[in-house]
C-alpha cells in the first residue's frame, strides 16, 4: 500500500511537472499525432474529477458513518483519484488546446481554470498527507476546489455549447429590430439562418475550419481554405457545395449530428449568392426578377417587427350600453374581444329610422366603422355622422347623398376610408374631403363625378387612394335568354308568362316553332293565352346588347281528362313508372333521370294504350303525346302513332296514323310534344298505340341496335 | 370528533412535509411537461362569443368552390417542362411511388403531358394564367396565387370533405359553420351561412348538404342552400290570401308553444327552431331585395356577363354572392361543377372556364369599387389537382388528366392576402411542390386568421373532447398575409 502511494504520488507529480511546461511553453511546441488522440480524449476524462469530488464533498458529510481510521484512508484515496484525473484531463484538454479551432479568450480563460484546479488538488492531497492541520486543509481546500470546478466546468461549456446554453430556453430572446425597408437582405433573411445553423461553430470563441460567420468582415475573408462563394456563382461556392455534399463526407456542413439545413434555406443562400453575397443591399435595391427578392416579400415578414395593433386611448362602453343600441336593423359590437372599439351596420332599406342614428351618439367616442350603405340617408343626416369624432371607416355607397352634406365631415379628422360609390355624387362637393388628414381611400364609382375629374385629384392628392369605375369595356355581349315564369303543365285560363331581370327588353316569340328576330315574330307585352299546346321561341333584345339565343320551350297547356286510362300492352320492367296513371297524372319528367313516377319505357313492344271518357264524351280534334327525346341515350320519337276510336275497346277503328319525322344526328335532350290532327270526333273510347324504334341508324354509336319510346303524358284537345 | 380530526391533520413532521411537498412538486412538474401552457400566464378566451379574438383583416368570406378540381396545369401553374417532354414517361424519381386512383393504377404508361393552352404573363407581378382566364388574368394584380397546397385525399367526396370540414369524414362541421359559431351573423336578418350551387358544362361530381353541415354544432350555425330557381330561397312568401301580420303572430303563437315544450324538455333544438322561425321570418324582408337583380345597373351586368340575370348560373351566385356578402353574410359558399376533366380536357375545360373566368373577374372589381374587397376575403380552387400525366389515350387534339392531391394551385384575394403575389412553388414537373407547402389545416388556420380568430382556440366541447377546425394541426401561412 505504502508502495503504491508513493508511486502514484510520484506520477501526479511529474504531471504536474509536464503540465507546467507545456502550458508555459504550448506556442512552441509540435504536438505528435497520437498525442492529438489523447487531447480527443479530454471531453470524457474531465467527467473524472468532477464525479471524484462530488463524491469527496459526500464522503465529508458521512463522517459520522465511518471509523475514523477508515475515514481517513477513503479521503486520502478520493484525494489520490481527484489529483490524478484533474492532472490527466488537464494535461489532455492543453493537447486538444494545440489543435486549433478554439477562440483565444474563452479557450485562455478555461486553461489556466484547468492548470490551477489541477495544482490546487494537488497541494490538497500533499497537504492531507503531510500536513499536521490537514482537517483545515481538507475542508477549505475541497471548498476552493469545488468553486474551481465549477469556473473551470463553465468556461468549457460555454467553449463547446456557446454562450448561454443553459439558460436559453427561459431567457427572453430579444427579438432584433428587423424591418423590411431599412434593413439588409442579408439581415432580414440569411443571418437568421446562419445564427440557427452555423454560428455556434463559427463565432469568435469557436472558429472551426478558422471560419467567423458572426463578424461580417471576418465572414467575408473566409476561413483557412479561403473565401467561402463566388458572388453570382452559388454552385462554385464552397459554402454552397459543402452543404450538398453527401452526410457521411466529412467536410459535409452542418456535421452529421447537428441541425441540418432545410431545403428552403439553403435555397435563400443560393439566391443570395446568386444576386451577389451582398451584405448591405437593401430590399428595394432588388431587381423584380431576383428570386431572393421575391422570396423576402413574401416571407421576410416573419422576422419584421410586428405592426403595433391600434391602440384606442378612449373608455370602453359597459355591455348593457351595446345590447341596448342593437335591433334587428341596426349591429353595434366591439372590433374584437375586448376592443373598447365599435361598429355599426345598418340593414333593411325600408326599417332605416333615422333615429336610430341619432341613439349611437351614446357611443360617439367609441364609435369607429359605420356601416350606412344602400340606407335612405340625407345629405341634412351626414351632420349626425360628424359628432363620430373617431371614425376611421365610413360607407355610404348607394345613399341618397349627393355630396352637398360633405362638409360636415370635416371634423371627422381620424377617417381613412370613406365609400360613396352608387350615389350621386357631385363633382364640386368632393374637394372638401380630399384633405382630410388621415383620409387613404375613397371610392366614387357609379357616382356623377367624371374621371377626367377624379384623375385630376388623384394627382393633386397622391396619397389618396381614389377608386373610380373599374370595368370599361365596350364590347358589346349578347343578351341573356328571357325567363319562363310558369313551368309545368299550364291549367286551362292560365297564360304563358315571360320576363327579363333587365328592365327595358323587349321580348319577341312565336308559337309555331319558327325562329322569331328583333324584327318578325310578336312583341310580348302581355301574358300568351294558350288553349293547347305551343312549341314557344322567344328572344331578348335590347339597345346595346345583341339579341339574346332563342329560348325555346314546349308549353304543355292542359286538356280535356278521360275518366280512365289503361295500359293494354306491357311496360318495361326497368321504367314502369306509375303504370297507367302516369300517363294522365299532370307530372312532368326530365330527361335526364328516367326512373321516375313520370316515365313508362317501351323498348320490347309497342306502346298501347286506352283512355276512356264515358258516357258523355267531349269533342276531340287534337292529341298530344308528350315523350323523352335523348338521342345518346337511345330514346328515340315513337316512328308512328296511331289513334283508334270507338264506343267501346272492342268497337274500334283507325282515326289517324302518323309517321314522325325521325332525328338526322344527334340532338339536346329534352321533352318533345307529338301533335296529331284528326277529324273532330266524339268517341268514348281512344286507344293509341306509338311504336318505338325497332334499329337504331346507320350515324348513331348503336346503330343496328332496338331503341325505345318513353312516354310521359297524354293531352286530348 | 371533529376536534381531533382536525388536529390530526396538523400532526405532521418536517420529513413528512417535505416528503409530500416533493411529491407535489414532482407532478406538477411532470403536468407541466404534458401540458405546456400550465404555468403560463395566457386565459383561454371563451369560444363561441360572437368577436373575433383580435383584430379581423377580413369580415366575411365569399368561397367560390370550383367542385371536381380544375386542372392546375391549364390554368395557373405553367409547366413548359412538360410540354417538352410530351409523351414520354413520368419519371419514377418524381413520381417517388405515390399512390393512384383506381381509373388510372392500370394504366401500363404515364406519359406527361403539357397543356394544350398557352400560357402567358400579366400584370405588375407578372403571374403566368393561361388563356383560359383572360378576365383573371386582368385582375391578376389583386390576387395571390397560391401553387403549393396539397391535401391528402385522392377521391372527390374525402377531399372535398377535407376542404370543407377540415376532417374527410362527413361528421364535423364546416367552414362556415365554425365562423357562424365564431362570429355570429353580422345582419340578423339574413343567415350567417349562406350556399350557392351551379352546374357547370364538364363532367360533373356531386355536391351533398353534408358540405355545408353543422356537424355537431347548434344547427343554426348549418348553410342555407338557396334554390338555382326563379324562386331562390323556397317558402319565403305569405300564402295567399295572408299578410304579414297573420305570420307575425302565427309565429308568436307557435314560440309560445314551442317555450313551453322547452320548458318541459330542455332540448336545445327547440330554441334553435324558434330562432330559426324568427330568421325566416325577417328573410322575409331582407331577401326578395338580395334576390331583385333589376336593380342593377347596365355597367354591372356586362362586367358580370348577361349570364347573370339567369337563376342558378355560376354569373348569377357571383352577383348575389356579392349581394350578399354586402348585405353581411359572413360566408357565401359556392360550387361550381363539372371540373372533373378525366378526359376530354381540350373540349370541356373551355367551356368550364368561359362559365366561370368573366363573372369571377367581375366580383373582384365589384368588390373593390365597393371598398369592400379589403374586408372580404374570395377564395378560388378546387379539392385537389389533376395529374400531369394523361389519364386514357393521349392523342394530339385532346387528353385527359386524373386526381392529384400533391400539389395544387388555388388563390385568394382581399381581406388582409397580399396581393399580386405568387405563394410556393411545384417542380417543374408540376408534380411535387419544391417549397412552402400548404396543407388544407394550415389554409384553414390562415383563413381562421384573416377572420381574427385563433385556429387553437376556436373549440367546441364534443363527445369529450374538444374539436377545432384545424383538429390538432395548421399553421398560419404568415406569406400571403398583407
Amino acid at each position: 500500500m505504502q508502495k503504491t502511494r508513493t508511486v502514484v504520488l510520484n506520477i501526479i507529480l511529474v504531471l504536474q511537472v509536464f503540465l507546467l511546461f507545456l502550458f508555459l511553453f504550448d506556442d512552441r511546441i509540435q504536438l505528435p499525432v497520437w498525442l492529438q488522440v489523447t487531447g480527443r480524449l479530454h471531453p470524457m476524462v474531465l467527467h473524472l474529477p468532477i464525479g471524484f469530488l462530488i463524491f469527496l464533498v459526500t464522503l465529508l458529510f458521512l463522517k459520522n458513518q465511518f471509523k475514523k481510521k477508515s475515514f481517513n484512508r477513503l479521503v486520502f484515496i478520493c484525494l489520490l483519484l481527484i489529483s490524478l484525473s484533474a492532472s490527466v484531463s488537464a494535461l489532455f484538454g492543453l493537447f486538444l488546446s494545440l489543435q486549433g479551432d478554439y477562440g483565444t479568450e474563452q479557450l485562455k480563460q478555461h486553461k489556466v481554470g484547468g492548470v490551477v484546479l489541477s495544482f490546487l488538488c494537488y497541494f490538497v492531497l500533499i497537504g492531507y498527507a503531510y500536513v499536521r492541520k490537514r482537517r483545515a486543509i481538507l475542508y477549505v481546500g475541497t471548498a476552493v476546489a469545488v468553486s474551481g470546478l465549477l469556473y473551470t466546468g463553465h468556461t468549457g461549456a460555454v467553449l463547446t455549447h456557446g454562450e448561454n446554453f443553459v439558460f436559453a430556453p427561459i431567457m427572453k430572446t430579444s427579438t432584433k429590430q428587423i424591418s423590411l425597408e431599412t434593413s439588409s437582405v442579408y439581415q432580414i433573411a440569411v443571418e437568421p439562418i446562419l445564427e440557427k445553423k452555423c454560428f455556434s461553430c463559427h463565432n469568435e470563441g469557436k472558429s472551426k475550419g478558422g471560419l467567423v460567420m458572426t463578424a461580417i468582415e471576418k465572414f467575408k475573408q473566409g476561413g483557412k481554405k479561403g473565401i467561402e462563394w463566388v458572388a453570382g456563382n452559388p454552385d462554385s461556392s464552397r459554402l454552397v457545395q459543402y452543404i450538398h455534399l453527401p452526410l457521411a463526407d466529412d467536410d459535409h456542413m452542418p456535421p452529421d449530428g447537428k441541425p441540418q439545413l432545410t431545403a428552403t434555406e439553403i435555397f435563400v443562400l443560393e439566391s443570395w449568392i446568386k444576386s451577389g453575397a451582398d451584405f448591405e443591399k437593401l430590399l428595394a435595391d432588388y431587381s423584380d426578377t431576383d428570386t431572393i427578392k421575391n422570396w423576402v416579400t413574401i416571407h421576410g415578414k416573419a422576422n419584421d417587427v410586428a405592426q403595433p395593433e391600434k391602440v384606442y386611448h378612449f373608455p370602453a362602453v359597459s355591455q348593457s350600453v351595446i345590447d341596448k343600441l342593437n335591433t334587428p336593423y341596426c349591429s353595434v359590437f366591439p372590433l374584437y374581444q375586448g376592443s373598447p372599439a365599435l361598429q355599426a351596420d345598418f340593414f333593411i332599406r325600408a326599417s332605416f329610422n333615422i333615429e336610430t342614428l341619432k341613439s349611437l351618439s351614446e357611443i360617439n367616442d367609441q364609435l369607429v366603422v359605420l356601416n350606412l350603405s344602400k340606407m335612405p340617408l340625407k345629405d341634412s343626416d351626414l351632420k349626425t355622422i360628424s359628432q363620430f369624432k373617431n371614425l376611421e371607416k365610413l360607407n355610404l355607397n348607394f345613399t341618397d347623398v349627393d355630396g352637398s352634406g360633405l362638409t360636415e365631415l370635416k371634423s371627422l379628422t381620424k377617417l381613412e376610408s370613406l365609400s360613396l360609390s352608387g350615389t350621386a355624387l357631385d363633382n364640386q362637393y368632393v374637394e372638401s374631403i380630399l384633405s382630410l388628414p388621415e383620409l387613404k381611400e375613397l371610392f366614387i364609382w357609379d357616382t356623377k363625378v367624371t374621371e377626367v375629374q377624379s384623375n385630376e385629384w388623384q394627382k393633386k392628392y397622391p396619397t389618396v387612394k381614389i377608386v373610380q369605375r373599374l370595368f370599361n369595356d365596350p364590347t358589346i355581349l349578347r343578351l341573356s335568354k328571357a325567363i319562363l315564369v310558369n313551368e309545368g303543365i299550364i291549367k286551362q285560363g292560365q297564360s304563358i308568362q315571360l320576363k327579363h331581370s333587365l328592365p327595358g327588353v323587349k321580348i319577341m316569340y312565336t308559337l309555331d316553332g319558327a325562329e322569331p328576330d328583333s324584327v318578325s315574330g310578336m312583341v310580348y307585352d302581355k301574358p300568351i293565352a294558350v288553349t293547347e299546346t305551343v312549341k314557344l321561341k322567344a328572344i331578348a333584345c335590347r339597345e346595346g346588347w345583341y339579341c339574346s339565343g332563342p329560348l325555346s320551350v314546349t308549353n304543355f297547356v292542359e286538356g280535356y281528362k278521360p275518366n280512365r286510362a289503361e295500359l293494354l300492352t306491357p311496360v318495361d320492367k326497368k321504367y314502369p313508372g306509375l303504370g297507367a296513371a302516369s300517363l294522365t297524372d299532370g307530372l312532368k319528367g326530365f330527361t335526364d333521370v328516367l326512373r321516375e313516377s313520370a316515365w313508362l319505357g317501351f323498348g320490347e313492344n309497342n306502346f298501347e294504350a286506352g283512355f276512356d271518357f264515358g258516357v258523355t264524351p267531349p269533342t276531340i280534334k287534337k292529341l298530344v303525346l308528350s315523350y323523352g327525346n335523348n338521342i345518346g341515350g337511345y330514346l328515340f320519337p315513337p316512328t308512328e302513332v296511331e289513334v283508334w276510336g270507338g264506343a267501346d275497346k272492342e268497337h274500334l277503328k283507325l282515326v289517324k296514323k302518323f309517321k314522325t319525322e325521325m332525328p338526322k344526328g344527334y340532338e339536346p335532350q329534352r321533352v318533345e310534344a307529338l301533335g296529331v290532327d284528326f277529324e273532330p270526333t266524339t268517341y268514348s273510347y281512344y286507344k293509341i298505340v306509338a311504336k318505338p324504334i325497332s334499329k337504331l341508324p346507320e350515324w348513331h354509336s348503336g346503330k343496328g341496335q332496338k331503341g325505345w319510346v318513353f312516354i310521359d303524358e297524354f293531352f286530348f284537345y | 370528533m371533529s376536534k381531533e380530526f382536525i388536529d390530526s391533520r396538523f400532526h405532521i413532521t418536517r420529513k413528512h412535509f417535505l416528503g409530500k411537498l416533493s411529491l407535489g412538486l414532482g407532478s406538477a412538474a411532470l403536468g407541466s411537461l404534458l401540458i405546456p401552457d400550465l404555468f403560463s400566464k395566457k386565459e383561454e378566451p371563451l369560444a363561441g362569443l360572437g368577436l373575433p379574438h383580435f383584430a379581423p383583416k377580413a369580415k366575411r368570406i365569399i368561397y367560390l368552390f370550383q367542385n371536381g378540381a380544375p386542372s392546375q396545369l391549364e390554368s395557373f401553374d405553367y409547366k413548359p417542362m412538360l410540354n417538352k417532354m410530351m409523351g414520354e414517361e413520368l419519371p419514377a424519381s418524381i413520381r417517388m411511388g405515390q399512390r393512384l386512383t383506381g381509373m388510372t393504377s392500370g394504366q401500363s404508361k404515364f406519359p406527361l403531358v403539357g397543356s394544350h393552352f398557352k400560357f402567358s404573363q400579366h400584370g405588375q407581378s407578372g403571374a403566368w394564367v393561361s388563356e383560359l382566364f383572360p378576365n383573371i388574368a386582368k385582375v391578376v394584380d389583386d390576387i395571390c396565387i397560391v401553387k403549393s397546397m396539397h391535401t391528402e385525399a385522392i377521391n372527390h367526396d374525402p377531399a372535398l370533405t377535407f376542404m370543407q370540414t377540415g376532417a374527410q369524414q362527413g361528421n364535423r362541421p364546416s367552414m362556415g359553420a365554425w365562423l357562424s359559431y365564431g362570429l355570429g351573423s353580422e345582419n340578423k336578418n339574413l343567415p350567417a351561412y349562406c350556399v350557392l350551387l351551379s352546374r357547370g358544362r364538364g363532367n360533373g361530381q356531386g355536391v351533398y348538404s353534408k358540405l355545408w353541415t353543422n356537424g355537431f354544432l347548434d344547427s343554426v350555425h348549418q348553410g342555407v342552400q338557396f334554390s338555382s330557381s326563379e324562386e331562390r330561397v323556397l317558402y319565403l312568401k305569405d300564402p295567399n290570401g295572408r299578410d304579414r301580420m297573420d305570420r307575425r303572430n302565427m309565429l308568436d303563437q307557435l314560440a309560445e308553444l314551442n317555450s313551453m315544450n322547452f320548458q318541459e324538455f330542455g332540448d336545445p333544438e327547440i330554441q334553435a327552431r324558434i330562432q330559426q322561425y324568427e330568421l325566416a321570418y325577417r328573410m322575409q324582408t331582407a331577401v326578395p331585395e338580395l334576390t331583385d337583380f333589376s336593380k342593377e345597373s347596365d355597367n354591372i351586368v356586362k362586367m358580370y356577363g348577361a349570364d347573370c340575370l339567369t337563376p342558378g348560373t355560376y354569373a348569377a351566385n357571383c352577383l348575389l354572392a356579392r349581394k350578399l356578402s354586402e348585405s353581411g353574410v359572413r360566408f357565401v359558399q359556392l360550387y361550381h361543377q363539372g371540373w372533373d376533366q378525366h378526359g376530354n380536357i381540350v373540349g370541356e375545360m373551355p367551356l368550364q372556364a368561359q362559365d366561370v373566368d368573366r363573372s369571377t373577374a367581375a366580383l373582384i372589381m365589384d368588390l373593390k369599387q365597393r371598398g369592400l374587397l379589403e374586408e372580404t376575403l374570395v377564395i378560388w380552387g378546387g379539392e385537389f389537382g389533376r395529374t400531369n400525366y394523361c389519364q386514357g389515350s393521349l392523342s394530339k387534339e385532346n387528353y385527359g388528366r386524373d386526381h392529384h392531391p400533391r400539389a395544387y394551385t388555388i388563390w385568394m384575394a382581399g381581406g388582409g392576402i397580399k396581393p399580386g403575389i405568387t405563394y410556393g412553388e411545384s417542380d417543374e414537373f408540376g408534380y411535387n411542390i419544391l417549397r412552402d407547402p400548404v396543407h388544407v389545416n394550415d389554409f384553414h388556420a390562415t383563413v381562421l386568421h384573416l377572420m381574427g380568430m385563433n385556429h387553437e382556440q376556436l373549440t367546441y366541447k364534443h363527445l369529450g373532447r374538444r374539436y377545432r377546425l384545424t383538429d390538432v394541426a395548421g399553421k398560419v401561412v404568415e406569406g400571403i398575409l398583407a
